[in-house]
């Protein structure tokens, strides 16, 4: 009986077994680098937005404090958009005539607010309360970067679940003193591991237990 | 003993002929219009599937009627089912492997592929059950970005796991039983091709395709007698880790429901009824599903009259171990069971529901007893019946277990109504059309009946006539020589002659290395390799060993440390519900450890061997036995091994053709 493979057949069978094997965990790791890329994140991407806005100039270069324009922040559970109202507060006294700000006149002389392009969106099913986690010592830019360095917003973080859970399970790593809320420059400190844990104690924090469940954010 | 296994009919039919009628079957049989007609009609219930399925990604499983606290209902009745039959045809293909029963040829192969294609029409339930069933893979341990760990308390992530499991090992048996079938497929089919290409006066491509096809299926099976060995040895560790895995699905899915605080879901012999019931529709589909083949392929000679009876006694006696579990959950249920569970109970008598607990009876435990008659044992037809009005009965033991207990549980206001809807049936009978088309598939293009088994069990073809050993063909003196091969046609002769060539060569091993083919499992030739003692069983218990304990290391890490979540008050060490997962994973590791350590330690796949450059070598896989001596090193001298054969005498080994062996 004569061969009915030819020689080469087994280096092919095996290319082939192998091949398909690379392709399936290389597959597997490629969808799962997708996933966490920035593209579909939109971690580090600055979208073209109706008004240049700058809060490098404003909240870093000037310093005005967050609050004079997200004004709800401390109080409710969204930290609020300013009206161009807040922009003309300013803008109706300088750079009265810069066609840069062009829309925001237009804006305000015809009462159509500026359709701000958003950046940070959480799905329907999270709740979420800017009030609760500033007023408890988590500061701005554990979530929202240093925004004092960015010349056009970008999303600084994805929000996946494991971000939020991070800090949901462990918070006395990331909790502050409340004069250190609004310091977008803050890195925890050499004595955070003391530090934190009588913050958290102060402020009634319940990591770990209470803040992992599910209910806290899917209500 | 042929007589004993095969009936009275078959005594002049020798085992190699009955194997070449099953093969022939498989490679030549013609679709007819029968086939094509049954084929029609099931991709129509296929396409009806997938319709279904469609529907419900768009819709939900609304459809199924299941939006109130009925959340289980006839998809869960329908994968219970499944799962149920295949559980039981394992029960069954790994008890005939195990004890080697020799009339397990004509049962055991319908037993198998019948365990793969019923987890195959189980295996969707699982996923389009869930309410978004893309997110499936939720259910499975992975580095996600969730930060989350599957739930290991739930038994959602059991069934994962289970299915999973369940469908490598059933994969697995029927592969194992099929690869020595598909090498002789191979070898028939090439052997035609060569024939189709002489006549044609030029190479004929698809035969040769054909055959090429069985080949790589085949993974290069030689039936050396190392391969038998080791083949032999992972069958049965793979039968016996599917009969564990069997018993551990069972009573895993009765944990289940005790897992849950609704009554009639807690008697302690749930776990023995869900087993029992499982193998008892299990063996029902193999019984029915056998005579329809036999009447439709014409095999009354291979499944007899004494299978049909053994199928019917077994029906009787699982039909009256499932009446006894049937009895005693009512008789402890209104012994002692609590007034929500008495209520359960009557409602399955008088309840909405209550014609599923009539059709268990007339359909399940009743009709068996027509096989206390002697009469009805033997006949084909009644066993059929039987075995499809068990099947239905089983059915509705499921829908009655889950919609009873759902539809109300311990609040007045909590009675809830259900009916069955057109939906959950089309989901049902698309899912038979999945199961329908693939065993039309399988039946078409492999052999319905074990060839290997059939051969083992069938006595050997009459003896050749002896004469003068053939002349060998010379090789010409610049093609390196593999070794030198001989031919015989009994396998007793061969390990004479093995015995004798290994003798004056005590390190053999160094410039020769001796090797046996044959059709059929080789113990004497064993002993002449010297390998007798090589066994795969360490593998398969130290690769269970390890992949239950990582898994159940895994489940104890995720739910005390990684992912610390309080379920109902349960403790944070909540062991025993990883116990389930961690053995249907262990049993799958110990699987896939078989299969890679047959195909290692064999050297397989090998599409392309020397040893298939000996002449005739073809009927290695039917009714010849091949002894080749390998040359190992340059001082193997070819003229003295065929000296030693020729002086052989007649019937101590002398073989029939002695043939040198080109590289």
């Amino acid at each position: 009986m004569a061969q009915l493979f030819a020689p080469g057949a087994d280096a092919l069978l095996r290319l082939a077994v192998l091949s398909g094997a690379a392709l399936l965990a290389g597959g597997a790791v490629v969808v799962a680098g997708i996933a966490r890329s920035d593209y579909v994140t939109g971690v580090g991407i600055a979208p073209a937005q109706p008004v240049p806005f700058s809060h490098k100039h404003h909240a870093g270069e000037l310093g005005i404090d967050c609050r004079y324009c997200h004004t709800t922040v401390e109080t409710q559970a969204s930290a609020g958009l300013p009206p161009t109202q807040t922009c003309m507060t300013c803008h109706s006294q300088i750079w009265t005539g810069s066609d840069m700000l062009k829309p925001v006149r237009d804006s305000f002389s015809s009462g159509e607010p500026l359709r701000w392009t958003r950046l940070n969106k959480l799905p329907q099913y999270v709740y979420y309360n800017h009030a609760v986690h500033v007023t408890k010592g988590i500061g701005c830019s554990t979530c929202h970067g240093d925004v004092t360095t960015m010349q056009m917003t970008f999303r600084a973080n994805a929000f996946e679940m494991r971000f939020c859970l991070d800090c949901h399970r462990a918070p006395d790593r990331y909790v502050r003193p409340p004069d250190q809320v609004w310091n977008m420059n803050w890195s925890p400190p050499a004595d955070q591991a003391t530090r934190g844990p009588e913050l958290v104690a102060k402020n009634h924090i319940h990591g770990g237990d209470r803040l992992t469940e599910c209910g806290i954010c899917h209500r | 003993m042929a007589d004993a296994v095969l009936g009275p009919e078959t005594s002049t039919r020798s085992g190699a002929g009955i194997a070449r009628a099953i093969a022939v079957r498989a490679l030549h049989n013609p679709p007819g219009r029968r086939w094509w007609i049954a084929f029609a009609a099931a991709s129509g219930l296929l396409a009806l599937f997938f319709g279904v399925i469609l529907v419900l990604l768009f819709t939900g499983v609304g459809i199924w009627n299941n939006n109130n606290a009925v959340v289980w209902a006839l998809d869960i009745a329908s994968y219970d089912w499944w799962i149920g039959i295949a559980c039981g045809s394992v029960v069954v293909a790994g008890t005939l492997r195990l004890t080697d029963a020799p009339w397990r040829g004509a049962i055991s192969r319908i037993a198998e592929a019948n365990a793969l294609l019923c987890t195959l029409a189980a295996g969707l339930y699982p996923i389009i059950h869930l309410g978004r069933p893309w997110f499936f893979y939720w259910n499975l341990p992975y580095p996600n970005t969730l930060g989350l760990w599957p739930q290991f308390r739930s038994p959602l992530v059991w069934d994962a796991v289970d299915i999973v499991s369940f469908l490598v090992v059933t994969v697995s048996l029927w592969y194992l039983g099929l690869l020595p079938d598909l090498a002789t497929l191979r070898d028939r089919a090439y052997a035609e091709a060569e024939i189709k290409s002489r006549r044609a006066g030029r190479p004929r491509r698809w035969p040769r395709l054909k055959a090429q096809a069985y080949g790589i299926a085949a993974a290069g099976w030689r039936g050396s007698a190392s391969h038998w060995q080791l083949w032999g040895q992972a069958y049965r560790i793979v039968a016996l880790l599917g009969l564990l895995l069997v018993v551990a699905l069972q009573t895993g899915a009765s944990v289940m429901f005790a897992g849950s605080v609704l009554p009639g879901w807690h008697d302690t012999i749930l776990p023995v009824t869900e087993l029992v019931n499982a193998v008892f529709s299990g063996v029902a589909v193999i019984a029915a599903l056998a005579v329809l083949i036999r009447a439709v392929y014409g095999l009354d000679d291979l499944i007899t009259e004494r299978h049909v009876e053994r199928l019917a006694r077994l029906l009787l006696g699982l039909g009256l171990a499932s009446l006894y579990c049937h009895g005693a959950e009512f008789l402890s249920g209104f012994l002692h069971g609590d007034a929500f569970e008495r209520a359960t109970l009557v409602r399955r008598l008088t309840g909405a529901q209550a014609w599923a607990f009539w059709t268990v009876l007339t359909c399940a435990l009743l009709p068996v007893h027509l096989f206390w008659w002697a009469r009805f044992r033997r006949s084909g037809p009644t066993l059929a019946l039987v075995g499809g009005l068990v099947a239905i009965g089983a059915y509705a033991d499921h829908v009655m277990v889950l919609v009873v207990t759902l539809s109300h549980d311990f609040l007045p206001s909590s009675a809830l109504a259900y009916r069955v809807g057109l939906w959950g049936v089309a989901t049902f009978a698309g899912s038979v059309g999945l199961f329908l088309v693939l065993l039309l598939l399988v039946l078409r293009a492999l052999p319905v009946i074990s060839i290997a088994d059939l051969r083992a069990a069938a006595p050997a073809e009459p003896r050749a006539p002896a004469g003068p050993v053939p002349a060998d063909r010379p090789v010409g003196a610049e093609t390196p020589l593999w070794g030198v091969s001989a031919e015989f046609d009994t396998e007793a002769d061969m390990a004479r002659a093995m015995r004798a060539l290994a003798r004056p060569h005590p390190h053999h091993g160094t410039t020769v290395r001796l090797d046996a083919f044959g059709p059929v499992p080789m113990p004497d030739a064993l002993d002449g390799l010297a390998r007798r003692n090589r066994s795969i069983l360490p593998y398969a218990l130290g690769a269970s060993l390890a992949g239950g304990a990582a898994f159940y290391g895994m489940c104890v890490y995720a739910t005390a440390y990684g992912y610390v979540f309080d379920v109902g008050g349960r403790p944070r060490f909540s062991w025993p519900s990883f116990v389930v997962p961690s053995l249907s994973f262990g049993v799958m590791c110990g699987t896939l450890a078989v299969h890679a350590v047959f195909l290692f330690v064999n050297r397989l796949p090998r599409l392309n061997h020397p040893a298939f450059n000996i002449p005739e070598f073809g009927r290695a896989s039917q009714d010849r036995y091949f002894l080749a001596a390998e040359a190992r090193s340059t001082d193997f001298d070819a003229a003295r091994i065929e000296r030693r054969l020729v002086s052989l005498p007649e019937g101590g080994g002398r073989p029939l053709a002695i043939r040198r062996v080109p590289r």
